[in-house]
């Protein structure tokens, strides 16, 4: 008898998650940025960042997370590009979705200067969001595309720390090889 | 510069289209680590690389340490060990070109497969290439100097080396798994023992017109007791003969591809190849000849591991060689004959040696008749798959009802055999061939 009430409680539990997961609103994260910016988030969309994804893992998630090393202006637009891509689009399945996200992926970054790509690189660097993270990694790579140094130099302020004798060795030297 | 032009210089400034509004002069790439850097330039174009190390220091020193293969063009660059400072984890060196002489201000350039250099107007004998190539102390010193800064070598390609370059390659380089020795002697492979994780090796002997240099059975029995693990081998422009070829059959254990390319080895050489218990690949490229008296049948013995023999570019017509190599790979499964000369019907009816051939692939073969491919396929009892391709003289006209109806049985078949092989069908417009036979009437008319 006593067993079979244990199995029966057993399923009843089971029975109740499963109705509890139904009815309850999604799991809410909060995140805090460094200067104090709050912004609430689906559980869904906070695992896009695995350093989260593995606190909610290991339930050490609570309710509100502070992330220090990212400003509010950047982590805002970290969590808008992370509420678009919570579900990635097959491109052999659905290249209408894919296209339109990429689409609005290329809106995003055209309002944005440099400066702060740099920082969302950064910050999806720490907060270990790999698709941003190659996602804005392209985005600086297509500006060096096609460049000259000179040009390069100029987009980024990168100094020029190579004495003219110290350039043209270098120039010499790429004649002397071949790459493959 | 006057407050106008300074005026201007700023305003152009702002205009160009590629610079966004930038709020602050600071160089923001200092605010990523190298790695994240790394990230970015992984992104770029290999053809943007030369680009990328003229930025700065700190991009010239991240591009140069994503470098992984390089042939070089220049020694000097190897011997100023310039090259392992801006490029230290390289794993794929190719030094064949770099180990000429540039002769000054030449327009002449001649290639041959991977080695191509410039000739002086002034060559006037067929010695050109011996002239210029650098000494081998030269080229030793650059080997010390290269194995001291890359000793993760994987892979390197030279030519002119001696024993003492290899010792000390191999010294510094205990990764190394492929190379490949041009204008390759006896002397040379005597060191090759030190070379203990040797999986891949390709030797050039000799080339005609180039250089001469000659690899015998003896230096065939230094490879064969120095590399036992060899997987795959090239011999090419080669002597030695059968007492070489079956060392490195029996010290080869897990030896699986051999070519043999423009072969000028003693007759007899094929039965060798029966001593060879893993080959899987037999490709023979370039020959003149096969084997001119291969001995007696009894000692032919099939591979046992045999899967692959590919023909290419060889001359077919000495009908002793051609059983002798039908009989020692009669194992395989794909059989494929490309752009030789020589097989006749006669010749190809010896393939019927084979047992269980389920591909087959003819191209560029001009004297076979359909009615010769049809008396060995119908006896080939596995033949799944078939391409012909630009045999001229096979006729669709002449294809009988039991071959058509083997077509029909086979998984895949493609079937061109009037199709002009691409070169000849490139050339037609441009009347080549034709100016030849001209030119030469003229000359007896005077």
């Amino acid at each position: 008898m006593s067993s079979s009430k244990k199995s029966s409680d057993g399923k009843s539990s089971e029975i109740e998650e499963a109705v509890a997961s139904l009815t309850m609103p999604f799991n809410k994260i909060l995140l805090t940025s460094s200067d104090g910016e709050s912004f609430e988030i689906d559980e869904a969309v906070a695992r896009k960042f695995q350093i989260i994804a593995h606190m909610i893992e290991d339930d050490c998630a609570g309710k509100a997370i502070p992330i220090d090393n990212v400003t509010g202006d950047i982590l805002s637009k970290i969590i808008e590009y992370a509420k678009k891509h919570v579900v990635e689009p097959d491109e052999d399945e659905d290249e209408e979705a894919k296209k339109k996200l990429d689409s609005w992926d290329a809106k995003f970054v055209e309002k944005l200067d440099l400066e702060t790509i740099f920082k969302i690189i950064l910050a999806a660097n720490y907060l270990n969001f790999e698709g941003l993270l190659g996602f804005a990694s392209q985005t600086v790579a297509d500006y060096i595309k096609d460049k000259t140094p000179e040009e390069v130099r100029e987009i980024f302020n990168i100094e020029n720390d190579f004495t003219p004798e110290e350039e043209e060795a270098i120039r010499k030297e790429n004649a002397w090889t071949f790459n493959g | 510069m006057s407050e106008f032009d300074k005026h201007v210089l700023n305003h152009n400034k702002n205009e160009k289209p590629f610079s966004q509004i930038k709020s602050s002069e600071i160089d923001s790439t200092l605010s990523l680590s190298d790695s994240l850097l790394l990230k970015i330039l992984e992104k770029l174009p290999e053809s943007q690389s030369n680009d990328v190390s003229l930025v700065c220091k700190r991009w010239l020193n991240l591009q140069g340490r994503r470098l992984r293969s390089l042939k070089v063009l220049d020694f000097d660059f190897v011997l100023s060990e310039r090259l392992t400072t801006r490029f230290p984890k390289l794993t794929h060196v190719d030094l064949v070109n770099a180990c000429m002489n540039p002769p000054v201000n030449s327009g002449i350039l001649l290639c041959h497969k991977s080695i191509y250099f410039h000739l002086s107007s002034e060559s006037s004998n067929w010695e050109f290439l011996e002239e210029n190539l650098l000494h081998s102390d030269v080229i030793d010193r650059g080997l010390s100097v290269l194995s001291r800064g890359n000793c993760d070598l994987l892979k390197l390609v030279v030519i002119n080396a001696t024993e003492l370059g290899l010792l000390s390659l191999a010294e510094d380089c205990s990764d190394l798994q492929e190379l490949e020795l041009h204008k390759c002697n006896d002397n040379l492979l005597h060191g090759i023992a030190a070379c203990k994780n040797l999986r891949a090796l390709r030797l050039v002997g000799s080339v005609d017109g180039l250089y001469s240099s000659s690899v015998s059975d003896i230096g065939l029995t230094f490879l064969a007791q120095g590399c036992r693990s060899l997987v795959k081998l090239e011999l090419s422009g080669c002597e030695g003969s059968f007492d070489g070829i079956k060392a490195i059959g029996q010290c080869c254990e897990v030896l699986e591809e051999l070519s043999i390319c423009d072969h000028r080895m003693d007759d007899g050489w094929i039965a060798a190849l029966s001593y060879f218990e893993s080959l899987k690949i037999l490709r023979i490229s370039s020959c003149r000849k096969i084997d001119a008296s291969p001995g007696p049948e009894k000692l032919l013995q099939s591979c046992p591991a045999m899967e692959s023999l590919q023909l290419k570019r060889c001359c077919l017509n000495d009908k002793e060689g051609m059983r002798a190599l039908f009989k020692v790979c009669d194992g395989a499964t794909e059989v494929s004959i490309q752009d030789c000369w020589g097989l006749s019907d006669d010749t190809f009816s010896l393939a019927k040696a084979f047992r269980r051939v389920r591909f087959l692939s003819l191209e560029g073969c001009s004297v076979l008749t359909s009615g010769g491919l049809e008396s060995v396929i119908l006896h080939w009892e596995e033949l799944e798959s078939m391409r012909v391709v630009s045999c001229k003289s096979i006729k669709d006209s002449e294809i009988s009802p039991a071959l058509s109806s083997l077509f029909s049985l086979l998984k895949e078949l493609t079937w061109r055999p009037d199709t002009r092989s691409h070169l000849s069908s490139s050339l037609e417009g441009a009347g080549i061939g034709k100016r030849g036979s001209k030119f030469f009437k003229k000359s007896v008319l005077h």
